[in-house]
């Protein structure tokens, strides 16, 4: 290393003599840039969420939390929530609200990025013009599809008034045996978009020249969906499937908006389950607990995915 | 494969979108519509004469414009606050080599996952202890554990692209790692950010369950919030009703036509391929 005029001057160093303190420079830098970030983070998302596992261990009510002890009952919370009956009962519309939203607007989905992935004029106004109800708030679609489904005045009844005899009109969310459905209704069609839009990036990856070949050999468009659409679009479908598992389980807004969970529970979800005990009921432990049962499938989810993309790495 | 009949495939898209955006027609329909002609007994499918009837009564209301003002001041305040943390992180995560690269990347991808319902139940108690509760600023920062995982994950790969030459020049003319951010680095990446503001915006206007649960006060209230309370209280003025959902909704309706290009490529990147 060459050392000339300078080096007595602290600080005036051309960088170009000292290629080491580059990277080191670099280094430090990085991690200055990380932590803003990362302190913001810890603080408003990892703290409340270990806040919540210390809460669902303790009994804390509204009492407490004005000052006073929260006495450690250990899994007593858990136990209280896994003993009612209520609780059983929102996992299992959850897991019917997230089954049947997944499997409509991913089939949809599909159907409309087959469509999409043609060329043909207005393409890409048309589809941008769907992608709108995505966008729209939950809520906005949530009172939007109150008011779709409403007995007396809704479109979706006059429409079905329209093609068949009056007693199809149905109030749909105000009957306990068909308000699931209504919701189910609402969430596909605000995940319908979306379902779209990354499904035609995945279709647009796939080699026309395939098609084109195939084509060639005979095989007909069914054929060819099955045989070279299907495989080749797994991979794809599978992070779809599971965004929509991870985004759908989670779901509150547009069904509390909808329903806020009824008639008779019948849309209390695990979401808004865990809403009542905590925010209606002030049941601060319980809450705690239920919410960290709600938190395991998305985890869960998440992990599989992330060994999944792992496993692919490898491979490649 | 060139479709034979490329405007048969137009009309039948156009046809499919129509119908599927009915919702849309109907809440603006409704929203032209004279209120005593909304329930009447035939549906009416075109508001014959348009009537802006209820537009006055909703806007005529202080609690929808102060309502609609809190949004604007807490997506503006989520909007900068995400680039600011977001742009930094973004650079240091895809162009530094530093120890734990990989699982910052890692936690962020986690960050994405927990339901606001479990967030907000910690931070109700957290932000009341700290008595930012009721305020912008507890409300700001909840909204932006939404944007701000999902921000990195947009910029990462845009910043992948900026060629190492240019920043390594900049550092070698004497240029600072501060001055090499700001000078060489975010001009570069500026359609991300753009992305990146969009979809900030419009998940915090959008966002309702910190709304709900971490503010009780009305002069703080999102308009999400304020919604959803008139639905309950005013169940059946569906015309003054729709006429708030309209209103919510033209923000992000031009947000995303404005940012249209950036929103659905930072999307598919961010979703897909990152």
């Amino acid at each position: 290393m060459r050392r000339g005029a300078g080096t007595t001057e602290r600080g005036r160093r051309p960088p170009l003599l000292r290629p080491v303190s580059l990277a080191t420079r670099r280094r430090r830098a990085g991690y200055l840039f990380s932590l803003p970030g990362l302190v913001f983070l810890a603080l408003v998302l990892a703290y409340p969420l270990l806040y919540n596992v210390w809460t669902s261990v303790h009994d804390v009510h509204l009492k407490e939390l004005l000052g006073g002890s929260s006495p450690f009952v250990g899994l007593d919370n858990y136990r209280t929530t896994l003993d009612d009956p209520d609780f059983w009962h929102a996992v299992r519309l959850s897991l019917v609200f997230t089954a049947g939203s997944l499997l409509f607007q991913f089939t949809i989905g599909f159907a409309l990025a087959l469509l999409f992935a043609r060329p043909f004029p207005f393409n890409g106004l048309l589809r941008s013009l769907l992608l709108v109800a995505w966008l729209l708030p939950p809520v906005v679609s949530g009172t939007l599809f109150r008011w779709m489904l409403d007995q007396d005045a809704g479109a979706y009844n006059a429409l079905l008034r329209a093609v068949g005899p009056d007693s199809l009109a149905h109030d749909w969310l105000i009957d306990p045996g068909t308000a699931l459905a209504g919701v189910v209704f609402a969430n596909v069609w605000v995940g319908v978009p979306f379902n779209m839009l990354l499904l035609l990036v995945g279709l647009h990856t796939i080699d026309p020249e395939l098609h084109e070949a195939a084509a060639l050999d005979g095989a007909n468009a069914w054929q060819r969906f099955r045989w070279i659409t299907v495989p080749l679009m797994r991979p794809v479908s599978v992070t779809v499937l599971l965004l929509g598992l991870v985004y759908t389980f989670k779901v509150f807004d547009i069904i509390f908006v909808m329903t806020g969970g009824g008639p008779v529970d019948a849309t209390s979800v695990l979401s808004l389950y865990v809403y009542e005990i905590f925010f209606k009921f002030f049941r601060f432990g319980e809450g705690a607990a239920a919410g960290l049962l709600l938190l395991l499938v998305p985890l869960l989810a998440g992990a599989w995915y992330v060994r999944r993309l792992r496993g692919e790495g490898d491979a490649a | 494969m060139r479709p034979r009949r490329p405007w048969l495939l137009t009309a039948g898209a156009a046809l499919l979108t129509a119908a599927f955006l009915l919702p849309v027609y109907w809440m603006v329909n409704t929203s032209l519509t004279r209120p005593d002609r909304i329930l009447a007994e035939t549906s009416r499918w075109i508001p014959a004469p348009p009537t802006t009837e209820n537009y006055t009564t909703a806007l005529s209301d202080d609690a929808l414009l102060r309502a609609l003002l809190n949004s604007v001041v807490i997506s503006c305040g989520v909007v900068a606050l995400t680039l600011l943390l977001g742009a930094p992180l973004a650079y240091a995560l895809a162009r530094i080599r530093m120890r734990g690269s990989g699982t910052m990347v890692f936690a962020l991808f986690i960050a994405q996952l927990p339901p606001s319902i479990v967030l907000a139940a910690p931070l109700f108690i957290l932000e009341r202890r700290a008595g930012i509760d009721d305020t912008y600023l507890g409300l700001i920062a909840a909204d932006t554990t939404l944007t701000l995982p999902f921000a990195v994950i947009v910029l990462r790969p845009v910043l992948r692209s900026v060629p190492r030459e240019l920043e390594e020049a900049a550092l070698v003319d004497g240029c600072g790692p501060v001055g090499v951010l700001l000078r060489v680095v975010l001009p570069i990446m500026a359609p991300g950010l753009v992305a990146v503001s969009g979809l900030s915006f419009l998940i915090a206007w959008g966002e309702f369950v910190f709304g709900l649960t971490l503010v009780s006060e009305p002069a703080v209230q999102p308009v999400t919030v304020l919604l959803n309370a008139f639905v309950g209280t005013h169940g059946t003025a569906w015309g003054a009703l729709m006429a708030t959902a309209t209103v919510i909704s033209i923000p992000v309706v031009c947000v995303f036509a404005a940012f249209q290009r950036f929103i659905v490529g930072g999307l598919a990147t961010g979703t897909v391929k990152g």
